[in-house]
This record gives C-alpha cells, sequence and structure tokens, in this order.
C-alpha cells in the first residue's frame, strides 16, 4: 500500500464508521473493495490488518453498531470475506470472534439490517470470499451458515437467491476438492460433512413438490456439472439421477427448461463416460417434451463434440419438425422433398405446430435460430439437408409475404399466422444468409433470389427486414462467385443483377434513413468483391447507382453520408464512378470524387463522414488510386492538413494512420527490422517534410487525447528506428540547428497552439527524433488518461472530501 | 392466476442504469437499458445474464423501450443488442431516436480515448443498433404484436422524453421514464391520460423535495457567470452535448440580448448546429412558447453563441465557453480547465450531477489541489459553483401524476431507498393504493383480473342491430346471450343457437306473484278494470285482454281469480319471464296499489 493511502486509511474508515456521514456516490464502496482484493492479493493480509489497525476496528464497528447504514454494513461483510480469505489471516479474525459475530447469528443475520437485499448479498459475497481453505469449511459447517445460504436461495431477490446458489456449489466444491484427490468417485458416505449436508439439502428439494425449491436445485446441479470436474461429480450423479428421472417423468414436468439445461450440463461433463444410461434419459426426455421445450436440448445435443448416432439422428429432428411441418403444409404435391423421413405425406405433422399464434412464431423462430447456430460448426449433422432446409426457409419467407399459395387447409392456417409476422421475417432470412453457405440445386438457388428480391422490392418490408434481406442477398451473390480466375458471374446472380440494381436505385431514394444505409453498405459490399466483373461493370454503368451515390454524399443523416463516402471511395477505386460521355452528351465536367470527399473533409460538421473520408484515402493511398498516384505528395500534404486541425481525435488518429501508409511506402513496411539505405532515407525525409509530416505527428505527440498521442508515438518510433538505426553515431559536423524545434515541442507540451514549425531541415528532424525519450513517453501514454483521478490514493482523498459536502449533490442525477 | 411482474436490474432503489423488466400477461418488456457512468468495467451495465438464462435473448423478450436520450437510461443499449445479443425491436420517439446515437458515440469517444476501456461497443455498433430502432409518435397505439401495444405520453424532461403505457389485453402498465411536471424554457409539462393502469412505475428522484422556483436558480446562475464576466473573467460550463445545455443557452441569449453584453459565448465545435438541427427537427417536442414564436424567430438560432476554436481558450478577455464532457473527465472541457483553473478571475459552473473519479467530483467536494499526471499539482483558484438544472418532478409533481393517471399500483424506482419509503407512506394514504418500492433483483408480482377474451355470434348482434342502435363503444350497453366454452374458446350467442348447438330442449321460467285486492265484483269484470287501468298507464306497452279473460303486457300474464275463503277478495295472479323482470316488478308494485275507483 503506498504511503499517502496508508496515510488516509484510518480517517476513512473512521468516516465509514459514522452513521452521520453517509458514502454519497455508492460506486465508492464498490472500488473501494476492488482496491482491497488487489492489495491482499498481492501481499499477506494479515499483514495489513496489523499494520492498519483501523480495518480490525472498522469491522468490529459494523459487528457492534446498530446504525450503521445497509450498505456499508454490506461493505464490511464482504471486506471481511476478502481478508479471511488467507488462511492465516482467517485464523486471526476468528481469533478475536470476529467471524462468528459478523457470519452467525449475533451478526446482522438475526438484527433489522438483514432486512436490506444489499446486506444479504454482503453476507453471501463474504462467505463466498473466504470460503477458500479448510479452515473455512469447518466455519461453515460448525456457523450454521450453510442452513442460512439454503434458506436464502428462496430470497426475494434474485441477485441474492442465484448468488446463494452459487455458493453452495462452490462450497460442495470446495469441500470436495481435497478428499476425491486421487480417488477415484469416493461414495456418498465417505464425503465431508457439509458436503453431505448440501447433497442432502439438493435431495430434499427435488423431492419436494413445491416448484421453486426444485427450480433452485436444479439451478446449483447445473452449475455444479457446469464448473466442477473432479470425478466426485459422477458419484453425485449416480446418487441424484433416480430424483431426476422421477422429475422427468412427473406430468407436467416441473421445471423444464431448467431440467434441460441440467441434463445438457450433465452432457457436456465428464459423466457420460462413466454412466452411459444419461443418453437413455435425455432421449426420453426430448419425446416427453413440448416441441418448443425440446428445441434447446436437441441444439445442445446436436453441439456436445461426442454422443451416439442415434441420439443426435433425433435431436436433429425435433428442430427439423417445424420445418417439415412447413413444408408439409405447403406441399402442393406429394412429391415435394420432406425433411424427415416418413413426414411427407403424413397428415399429422402439420398439427404439431402449436395452434396459437405466437406459440407458432416462437417455436419457428427458435428453430430456425437453432438451426442457425448449427450450420457453420464442423460438428453439424452429416448429410446436412440443404436442399429441403432451402426450401422450408423460402416457403416460410413466402408464408410471411403473403407469396406463397397454400394448398391445403393447414397450410392456409399457417400463411395467416405468419403473414406480415416481422419476427419470423428476420430469423429466416439470417437462416437463409447462413445457408449460403451450403451449395443447393439450380432451381433452389433461383428461388432463393427471388424471394430475395421480392422482400427487397417490396414496400411492406420494414427497414430492418430490408437489413437482413440486403445481408442475406449479399451473402448468397458472394458464394454464387465464380472460382478465382474466372472473369464473370455466375449465371443466377448474373440473372438477377439488372433487377437488383434497379431495386438498389429506389431503396437509395428511401425516405428512411436506415434503407438509405443498408443500400449503400450492400453496394459497397458488392462493389469490393465484384467491382473487377465485367457483367457487374457494365450493369451498373448503365444504371444511376453511381450518380446517387454521388449525390448521398450530401445526403442529411451523418450515417448515410458516411456510407456513401465508403461507397464512393470503392466505386472509384474501380473506376465506376466517371460520368458516361456520349458523342450526343458530352461529359458534364464534375469535381472528382479526391475533391469531392476532400470538401467533405473539410467542412462537414458530423465526425462520421470525415472518419469515412480518412478510411477511404487511407485505403486509396495503400492501393495506390489514379488520382492520388498522380501526385501522392500533394494528396498527403493536403489530407494531413485538414486531419490536423479537424476537432475528432478518431479522424486525427486515421491521419496518424494515413501518414504510416506513407512511410511505409516511402521507407518499406513496419515489422520487418531492416533500415533503410542512407539514400533512401534522405529522400524519404524530404519527402515528409515537404508534405509537413513532422509538424502533424510532432503536434499529435502532445494531442489532449491520448490515442492520438500514441498513434504519433508509434509512427515516430518507427520511423527513428528505420531512418536512424540504434548506434549509428551522429555524423560528425555541423550539429544541425533544432532549437525552434524544441521550441515549439515545449509549447505544445505546455498546451499552446502557437506558430507552425514551417521549413524544416531533416538533419534537424533526425536530430531531435535522436533526443527525445520516445519510449518513456509510450509507457506513459499506454495508461488511462484518468489513471491518477482513478488510483486508489485519490478515491480515498475523494471519499473523505465528501464528507458532509454533497448534501445537495447526492441525489442529483442526470 | 394472471400477474404482472416487475423486476429492476437498475434504478431499483438507486439512480443511474436504468433497466427494468416487465412481464405483462406472458410479455416480457424491458424498459430503459442505461449505463452507470460511475464504473469503468462490466459493472457499469446492468447484469443481463438473469435474462440470457432464459434462452434466446430475442425469444425471451419481446420488445425492449427506451424512454429518452440520458445515457443511464439508454447507455448499454448497443451493448445489450449488438454483444449480448437482443435482435428484437426497440422502440423510443423520434428525437430520442435522433440524440440517442450523438451521445452514445460521444460517450464511446471518451471511453475509448481514456482508454483503459475493454468490452465497449464500436461505432458501427452504435449504428446497428439504432437500425433496429421503431420510432413511435406521441399518442400513436403501436402494436408490437397481436396482443401487445404499447402508446407514448409527453413527459418533459428532456426533448423526445416520453412515458410509455405498455397494455395487454385488459391489463397494462406505465412507465414515466424521468418526467418534469413544471414547463421550463424550452420544454412543456409532462402529461398522462386518466388510463388508470394496473400499475405505475414512476421514477422518484425528488421523492421528499419540493423544488424551488426554477427562475430563482436561473437568475442566480445569471447575476454569477455576468459577474465573473464583467470582472474579466471566464466563464467554463461543461455540459453534455445535448439536452440542459440548450436551455443554458436560451438563458444566456436572453439575458445577453437584453443586457447588451459583449463578452463572446462559445459552444463546442458542431454541437450548437447539431443542436440546432434537432431542436428545429422537432419543434412540436417542445413548449408552447417556442412553438408560437417559431415563425417569427427560431430560438435555437442563437446571435451570441459561436462555436469554439480550440485557440480561443487562450485568448485574453471574458468570455463564457460550453464544452463536453460534462463531468470534466476528459477532452475539451478538462483541457480548458486546465488551462483556466489557476486564475481566480474565472468560474466553473457545474450543472449536473458528476461521479467519482472525475475531475468535476473532486471540485464538487471541495477539493482545490488536483494532482495531475507526472506528480505535478493543479491548484483550482478559480470558482467552483454548483446548480443543478436536473429537470425531474418533485414530490409534489409525482403525487400530481399518480393522481392524474389513477393507477391501482405505483412502483418507485430511481430513487433512494430512505426518500422512496417517504413517498410511499404518502401514496399509500393518499391515494388508498399498494406501493411497491424494490431493490435491483428484486421481483415485485401483482394478481390482475383474468381477461377472456368473448366471441359474439353474428346472428346475435345483427338481433342488437336490428334494435336501431348502433355499437358504440364509449356507452356500453347490456346484451343478453349465452356464453358457451367449448374448444377452448368462449362465444356469446343468442340462447336459441345455444340450445340447437348443445342439443337440449328449452324450458322456460316464470316468476308468479299474487296480488290481493278487495273487491267484490266478479272475476271477468275485475279483469277488465285491470286491463283498462294498465292500458291508461303503460301506454308504450302492449297491453292485451285474451279472450279467455286473461290480460298480458309483454310476457307478463295477469289473471284475475276467486279468493278461496273470503268472496269480498280477488286474487290477481301474476307471471312474468325472467326477462321482464323489471316491468314484471313494476307492474306488481303498480296493482298492490289497487284500482282507480270506477267513474
Amino acid at each position: 500500500m503506498d504511503p499517502e493511502c496508508a496515510r488516509l486509511l484510518p480517517a476513512l474508515c473512521a468516516v465509514l464508521a459514522d452513521p452521520r456521514q453517509p458514502v454519497a456516490d455508492d460506486t465508492c464502496l464498490e472500488k473501494l473493495l476492488d482496491w482491497f482484493k488487489a492489495v491482499t492479493e498481492a501481499g499477506s493480509s494479515l499483514l495489513l490488518l496489523q499494520e492498519h489497525p483501523c480495518l480490525v476496528e472498522l469491522l468490529f464497528h459494523a459487528l457492534r453498531a446498530q446504525d450503521l447504514s445497509p450498505r456499508t454494513l454490506s461493505f464490511a461483510l464482504r471486506l471481511a470475506g476478502v481478508f479471511a480469505a488467507q488462511e492465516n489471516c482467517f485464523q486471526h479474525l476468528q481469533q478475536g470472534e470476529l467471524l462468528p459475530g459478523l457470519f452467525g447469528e449475533p451478526g446482522p443475520l438475526g438484527a433489522a439490517a438483514w432486512v436490506a437485499p444489499s446486506v444479504r448479498s454482503g453476507w453471501i459475497q463474504g462467505l463466498r470470499s473466504l470460503a477458500q481453505h479448510p479452515s473455512a469449511l469447518r466455519f461453515l459447517a460448525n456457523s450454521g451458515a450453510v442452513d442460512t445460504i439454503f434458506s436464502l436461495q428462496g430470497d426475494p431477490s434474485l441477485f441474492v437467491a442465484s448468488a446463494a446458489g452459487q455458493l453452495l456449489v462452490h462450497i460442495l466444491d470446495l469441500a470436495m476438492r481435497e478428499p476425491a484427490e486421487g480417488r477415484v468417485c469416493p461414495q456418498a458416505w465417505d464425503w465431508p460433512v457439509c458436503a453431505r449436508k448440501i447433497v442432502c439439502h439438493l435431495e430434499d428439494c427435488l423431492r419436494s413438490d413445491a416448484a421453486p425449491r426444485v427450480t433452485q436445485a436444479l439451478h446449483v446441479l447445473t452449475t455444479t456439472f457446469g464448473h466442477c470436474h473432479g470425478l466426485w461429480t459422477q458419484g453425485l450423479w449416480v446418487q441424484l439421477s433416480p430424483l431426476v428421472a422421477c422429475l422427468l417423468e412427473k406430468d407436467p414436468m416441473p421445471a423444464p427448461h431448467t431440467l434441460v439445461d441440467l441434463l445438457l450440463s450433465v452432457a457436456r461433463s465428464s459423466v457420460p463416460s462413466s454412466d452411459p444410461g444419461l443418453w437413455e434419459t435425455v432421449a426420453q426426455t426430448l419425446t416427453r417434451l413440448s416441441p418448443t421445450q425440446a428445441g434447446p436440448l436437441a441444439a445442445g445435443i446436436l453441439k456436445l463434440q461426442d454422443c451416439p448416432q442415434a441420439l443426435r439422428i433425433q435431436a436433429f429432428n425435433v428442430l427439423l419438425q417445424p420445418l417439415a411441418c412447413v413444408l408439409e403444409a405447403a406441399a402442393q404435391a406429394p412429391a415435394t422433398p420432406g425433411l424427415l423421413e416418413g413426414a411427407a405425406g403424413d397428415p399429422m405433422a402439420v398439427d404439431t405446430l402449436p395452434p396459437s399464434k405466437s406459440a407458432c412464431v416462437g417455436l419457428l423462430c427458435s428453430a430456425l435460430a437453432h438451426l442457425e447456430l448449427l450450420q457453420p460448426l464442423p460438428q453439424r449433422p452429416s448429410p446436412w439437408p440443404q436442399a429441403p432446409l432451402l426450401a422450408a426457409t423460402v416457403t416460410i419467407l413466402r408464408f410471411c409475404n403473403g407469396s406463397a399459395a397454400p394448398s391445403s387447409e393447414a397450410g392456409g392456417r399457417l400463411c395467416t399466422m405468419l403473414v406480415g409476422c416481422v419476427r419470423v421475417q428476420r430469423a429466416a432470412l439470417d437462416f437463409l444468409g447462413v445457408l449460403s453457405q451450403g451449395l443447393g440445386p439450380q432451381e433452389l438457388v433461383t428461388q432463393v433470389f427471388a424471394v430475395l428480391l421480392e422482400y427487397l422490392m417490396s414496400p411492406d418490408s420494414s427497414p430492418m427486414v430490408l437489413k437482413k434481406a440486403f445481408q442475406a442477398t449479399l451473402r448468397w451473390l458472394l458464394s454464387s462467385a465464380m472460382p478465382p480466375g474466372c472473369c464473370d458471374l455466375e449465371p443466377c446472380a448474373q440473372l438477377v443483377l439488372g433487377e437488383l440494381l434497379a431495386m438498389l436505385q429506389k431503396r437509395l431514394c428511401s425516405p428512411c434513413w436506415e434503407v438509405r444505409d443498408s443500400g449503400l453498405e450492400f453496394l459497397t459490399q458488392v462493389t469490393r468483391h465484384w467491382g473487377g466483373q465485367a457483367s457487374f461493370r457494365q450493369v451498373l454503368l448503365a444504371s444511376e447507382l453511381p450518380e446517387l451515390t454521388r449525390q448521398l454524399l450530401q445526403d442529411p443523416e451523418s450515417y448515410v453520408r458516411a456510407s456513401a463516402v465508403a461507397a464512393v471511395g470503392q466505386l472509384s477505386s474501380w473506376g465506376l464512378l466517371a460520368a458516361p460521355s456520349s458523342p450526343e452528351q458530352p461529359a458534364i465536367p464534375q469535381e472528382t470524387p479526391l475533391e469531392a470527399l476532400l470538401l467533405i473533409l473539410t467542412t462537414d460538421s458530423e465526425g462520421f463522414p470525415r472518419r469515412a473520408v480518412m478510411r477511404v484515402f487511407t485505403e486509396w493511398l495503400r492501393d495506390g488510386h489514379a488520382e492520388v498516384a498522380e501526385d501522392p505528395e500533394r494528396f498527403v500534404a493536403e489530407v494531413l492538413r485538414a486531419a490536423g486541425k479537424d476537432g475528432d481525435w478518431e479522424v486525427r488518429v486515421q491521419g496518424l494512420e494515413l501518414a504510416l501508409v506513407f512511410l511505409e511506402r516511402l521507407l518499406g513496411p513496419r515489422g520487418s527490422s531492416a533500415v533503410a539505405p542512407p539514400s533512401v532515407t534522405a529522400r524519404a525525409m524530404r519527402a515528409l517534410c515537404q508534405v509537413q509530416l513532422f509538424e502533424f505527428a510532432f503536434r499529435s505527440l502532445f494531442d489532449c487525447d491520448r490515442p492520438v498521442a500514441q498513434k504519433s508515438c508509434d509512427l515516430l518510433l518507427f520511423l527513428r528506428a528505420t531512418a536512424t538505426p540504434p548506434g549509428s553515431p551522429q555524423e560528425a559536423g555541423d550539429r544541425p540547428n533544432v532549437a525552434s524545434v524544441e521550441a515549439a515541442l515545449r509549447r505544445w507540451r505546455a498546451g499552446e497552439q502557437g506558430q507552425p514549425l514551417g521549413e524544416l531541415a531533416p538533419e534537424a528532424i533526425l536530430a531531435v527524433l535522436r533526443s527525445m525519450d520516445l519510449e518513456a513517453l509510450r509507457d506513459t501514454l499506454a495508461k488511462s488518461s484518468d489513471h491518477v483521478e482513478r488510483s486508489p490514493q485519490s478515491l480515498l482523498q475523494d471519499m473523505l472530501a465528501t464528507v458532509g459536502v454533497l448534501g445537495d449533490n447526492e441525489a442529483d442525477c442526470y | 392466476m394472471p400477474e404482472i411482474r416487475v423486476t429492476p436490474l437498475g434504478a431499483g432503489q438507486d439512480v443511474g442504469r436504468s433497466c427494468i423488466l416487465v412481464s405483462i400477461a406472458g410479455k416480457n418488456v424491458m424498459l430503459d437499458c442505461g449505463m452507470h457512468m460511475g464504473f469503468s468495467d462490466d459493472r457499469r451495465f446492468p447484469d443481463f445474464s438473469y435474462i440470457t438464462r432464459s434462452g434466446r435473448l430475442t425469444d425471451f423478450l419481446d420488445c425492449v423501450i427506451i424512454s429518452h436520450f440520458h445515457l443511464d437510461h439508454c447507455g448499454a443499449l448497443p451493448y445489450f443488442s449488438e454483444m449480448v445479443g437482443y435482435d428484437g425491436p426497440i422502440y423510443m420517439t423520434q428525437p430520442t431516436q435522433a440524440i440517442c446515437p450523438i451521445l452514445l458515440e460521444d460517450y464511446r469517444k471518451i471511453a475509448v480515448d481514456k482508454k483503459g476501456e475493454a468490452n465497449f461497443f464500436t461505432s458501427q455498433m452504435i449504428k446497428d443498433c439504432m437500425k433496429k430502432v421503431v420510432a413511435v409518435h406521441l399518442h400513436q397505439t403501436v402494436q408490437v404484436d397481436d396482443e401487445l401495444e404499447i402508446k407514448a405520453y409527453y413527459a418533459g424532461h428532456v426533448l423526445g422524453a416520453a412515458m410509455f403505457q405498455i397494455k395487454v389485453g385488459s391489463e397494462s402498465v406505465v412507465y414515466t421514464g424521468d418526467y418534469n411536471m413544471t414547463p421550463d424554457r424550452h420544454l412543456g409539462a409532462a402529461w398522462i391520460d386518466k388510463c388508470r393502469p394496473n400499475l405505475l412505475i414512476t421514477e422518484s428522484t425528488y421523492a421528499t423535495t419540493i423544488r424551488d422556483s426554477k427562475r430563482c436558480r436561473e437568475r442566480d446562475f445569471l447575476k454569477k457567470v455576468h459577474e465573473t464576466v464583467e470582472r474579466g473573467g471566464k466563464v467554463l460550463i461543461p455540459v453534455f452535448a445535448l439536452g440542459r445545455a440548450q436551455e443554458l443557452c436560451i438563458l444566456l441569449e436572453t439575458f445577453w440580448e437584453r443586457m447588451d453584453l459583449k463578452a463572446p459565448i462559445y459552444f463546442s465545435t458542431g454541437l450548437t448546429e447539431k443542436a440546432n438541427h434537432y431542436y428545429k427537427l422537432f419543434i412540436p417536442w417542445t413548449n408552447q412558447k417556442i412553438r408560437k414564436t417559431f415563425v417569427q424567430r427560431n430560438m435555437f438560432e442563437f446571435k451570441h453563441i459561436k462555436a469554439f476554436d480550440r485557440a480561443f481558450a487562450d485568448s485574453p478577455g471574458p468570455m463564457v465557453v460550453f464544452a463536453t464532457p460534462g463531468m470534466l473527465h476528459a477532452g475539451q472541457s478538462l483541457q480548458i480547465f486546465r488551462k483556466w483553473a489557476g486564475n481566480e478571475k474565472n468560474m466553473v459552473i457545474m450543472p449536473g450531477y458528476c461521479v467519482q473519479g472525475t475531475v468535476g467530483h473532486k471540485i464538487l467536494s471541495g477539493q482545490r489541489k488536483l494532482e495531475m499526471e507526472g506528480r505535478q499539482v493543479l491548484e483550482v483558484k478559480m470558482q467552483v459553483e454548483y446548480m443543478s438544472f436536473s429537470a425531474h418532478a418533485d414530490a409534489k409533481g409525482i403525487m400530481q401524476l399518480v393522481g392524474q393517471a389513477e393507477p391501482e399500483n405505483v412502483l418507485l424506482v430511481h430513487g433512494e431507498a430512505k426518500k422512496m419509503e417517504f413517498l410511499k407512506q404518502k401514496i399509500e394514504q393518499e391515494f388508498r393504493v399498494s406501493c411497491y418500492m424494490p431493490a435491483n433483483g428484486e421481483t415485485v408480482t401483482l394478481p390482475t383480473s383474468p381477461s377472456i377474451p368473448v366471441g359474439i355470434s353474428l346472428g346475435l348482434l345483427k338481433r342488437e342491430m336490428a334494435q336501431g342502435l348502433l355499437p358504440d363503444a364509449k356507452k356500453p350497453r347490456l346484451l343478453h346471450g349465452t356464453l358457451i366454452m367449448k374448444d377452448s374458446n368462449f362465444r356469446l350467442v343468442s340462447s336459441e343457437q345455444a340450445l340447437k348447438e348443445l342439443g337440449l330442449a328449452e324450458h322456460q321460467l316464470r316468476f308468479t306473484c299474487r296480488v290481493h285486492l278487495h273487491d267484490t265484483r266478479k272475476e271477468q269484470e275485475m279483469a277488465m278494470r285491470v286491463y283498462s287501468h294498465l292500458k291508461s298507464v303503460l301506454k308504450d306497452h302492449c297491453v292485451q285482454h285474451l279472450p279467455d279473460g286473461s290480460v298480458t303486457v309483454e310476457s307478463i300474464l295477469v289473471q284475475a281469480a276467486a279468493h278461496s275463503e273470503d268472496p269480498g277478495t280477488k286474487v290477481l295472479l301474476v307471471s312474468w319471464t325472467y326477462q321482464d323482470e323489471e316491468l314484471g316488478s313494476y307492474l306488481t308494485s303498480l296493482l298492490k296499489k289497487g284500482l282507480p275507483q270506477a267513474s
């Protein structure tokens, strides 16, 4: 502990013990506790208490005082737990009868303060901290604390109840850790008293008719099998599985969600290796649960690395069932590919969808979401029924937009339930996007594009649905691209391209900024991938999209302007922005994309578009954009001048990124330890001086926004390492005049704006660079800019300073 | 048993990080998704693990509603939607949707700028999150799905702040967010109709306070600024980008105009334009005065307030600068503060709350020697003033709102436990309703009356219509029918149809009553007299004298008979069906009074 904190500590303890001095900011005690945790993790708690007796006094005071505020009492309980986590300190506190007092009957447990949830929470957290060693375990067993924890499992506060359950798991694990070591699955009667007590309690709960008690026990067991990995967990399952099996057989099944969680937690543990009967239980549960309840269990089973194939098939069928019902409902003829064996043509299949709309929508959404998560996993079921899944998803989307014509009564019912349902549309579009990772028959892919186009063109699609439709379309377009080397698009994509771009044109004129923005994002992505493909270029250039995109640079919404900047950047990179000219209609001279973006950089009042411009410029410089390549130095100089004046620090950081790219072009890439030859360095330095990169970098080094200073420091370190290798003696002869540079640096460091540096000699720059302790600066900048205000010392000062001052401010807020 | 459950994950007996889960008729709604600015780790966000435990978030939650753009109400939204994985709809008013990303972006920049803040959302995430937002107009009923609907009411507090009514069937909850019951310089007062919700969830920041007049605070503010400028000093006002800043700008602008002051007033670059743009765009959300004068002069087009350039801080002479952020914890406001702190002629006015760990908090607690980086000490000689301009309803205002909405229950959030306790008692005494104040993580469960939808048969409706009266939602009418429960559905049909559907035969139930009258005349004559009497009294009814001597009025049958024991007494047997219960009773009491003497 630093001396200043040690000096302030007694006064702070006195304030905390004084009920007339409430702590104003509720975060202070949390932060104080964080600090004590850090201090005790770094050293001896016992020593800390001996050196600072005020701490023990505070704890004693918490024990005796009747009028302490709940939050201070809660703090004291948690603090005592932090100290007692070390066994010798625990014993020290135990000798003073402090722990039984705080955590036993004489303490808050029996006092009025117990009514406050924060006190009960503090009591649990205190115990959670101290339960780290055998002495603590004995204390817990003998003090009756475990019984209190049992009762707190049913606490009205969700936070307290959940913490109580977790504490039980922790105690059980602690108790079992030692005896179980090196022994295989000890029998229950061998278990320590504390563990036996907890297990007995869990058994009682599982046998109980009260649903909350059953749920509490299931939560504890789920956490146990999820977090404890000792062999004893196998013994625990052997003992408790008959009770769990009884629950599974009850009608109605109590707490089905929690039971599913437990079964999955057990299935992921080491239990299956010793109890193959578990799979039988899981399989039976799958059949007994309703389709909605069975979904998470099925998805969990399919994510397991190792489980019987028959169970996997059963689980997969559970997830496929709702989609099979959809296919069945839409079937025009019995030949429609079914998802489940025997499902096609089975008149009962559709009836497995819940009759109420909300339940049906819920079931479909969760099935789609589970399948979406499953698709990219290596352990996903194989063979993966790509074609029927595609057909089912397309059908769902058609039911939702009303374009499907169901032939059966069941289909009609389903159609009524799904039409216009945004929730299902969103889930189905997400899943459809993921399905693009697999192949599909040409006919189905055509249907996919058709339905996506329907959504993209429909005036009824909400902005969120449109965004998802754009994303799914993009994924399908990119997945259908021809192999590398082939210079054109896949026929199916080519077919829709015209319609797609025509639709995009309309969407870019939407009154909703969300739609215009999603459209621009889509255009940017498509162009990025297809900008070089002849057929795409042809269709795009024939459309009004380039002109529209250009116009959107003036959109009233800054998000849209930023996306338009990115799109213009991409179009321009591929040479797709030039106005087409014809003999009858010569191209009207327009400002170039570079000029247009520079104007945004210097005049736009919002940060997003300016930042987007900087990203585009950096990319252009890196990729050698034609307009930039004409005169890169002029380009860099102009951009740095604008970025240097920008009020948004992220633009300034981007400016430094651009400067780094420029530097790499001159001196070679970063990371390669090669030192540039002197002739290259000299040429580079001249160029850097010419574009006034140093003025920008040095000013940035003392920027009040730390990331700017950090980036600049990195840039200058790179430059110094490349241009002035370590150990290279300064050239003999005249020492360059660095006085003016150093004077400017001093002014900037002091926060003054000052005059520009003016003309600089490369030698002077190198000399200044050599003389600067950039490494030390980098270390300082690596700290948070408010590390002083957030230091423990500052915290203690603040807490002491607020005593009696903040009367009026305490209840205030924004 | 149907019930409404409410669990605050934040704002339960505290201020900051508002996030309240409401479960109503099987629908789950999250009210606000705020962050706590006092923490710089995961604790700044509500602990969402309690909902992610219930399976996929998007399946569990039906929607998220954001009451206004303050970060303690919306700051965790991009984290929740883009990092925790909520993909469902988010509802807020249009101004909130427009301003929210600006504040989130501002905060993100500061958090990243300061560094050491991992697990934070990006600019792209803020945008993607805002694309999930569905904008809501005031008083417009928005159908979230077939059953769940929401409606926004004006809340004052800041531009675009709204109270929300959440309704499923006949059950409803109103969440106030933060609100202000008195108009201020640029906003009106909160208002809600007498919607009689099952539960009103109200903020209670000033649960025990009756706030002094805002005019006094404004005068005080202007006086301090004026005095400082007059003696050649500089005034720094750290603010958040949008909100109170605009109110203070209007205040200074008017004062400068009136007093013809020349000292420059600056506002962080870009912010004036931005603020101006949004206030112009959402002029209907401002107060009456601004709306009325808007055509002649837009209050937000400031003549005296100019954009600030970093170099201006070094300029000599007096000036007033509004700079962000509001807690002096980074960026421009902190930079200016460092420059000006050493001069006792200068002044810093903190118009809002500052969390621990910021320079703002330090100076407000009276610290005057601040340790800076590199062991340097900054001596604060400038004057430090705190003036709260936060716009919350005080105790009187909260009571007024409860009176307006007439809820069945009240639940207090966004306040301190002790103060809530006082207000709770007051509400319970005055309004005779139950009042709750759960801590974070505690669930309040309220039983509600079940609402069962009943379908009505077309035949029955047509029959009612045939009576000439069209259905009117405002004038409920009594309708007789038979309730049939079949296939988990309830239907109201005519009794004939019910009998047919259920295959039952009709039985008729008649009420009978005997009326003894002293009269020596014969039964037929007696019946004739009854007929004449009823005919003269019941002019609107069809009174008939049947050939068998009995008299009928609608379904009511009156027969005269001789008394078995007393020949001087006649017995009138009156019988009627339950449909004519009212008329039957009336007629009986009429006959009991006797018949008029024959003329």
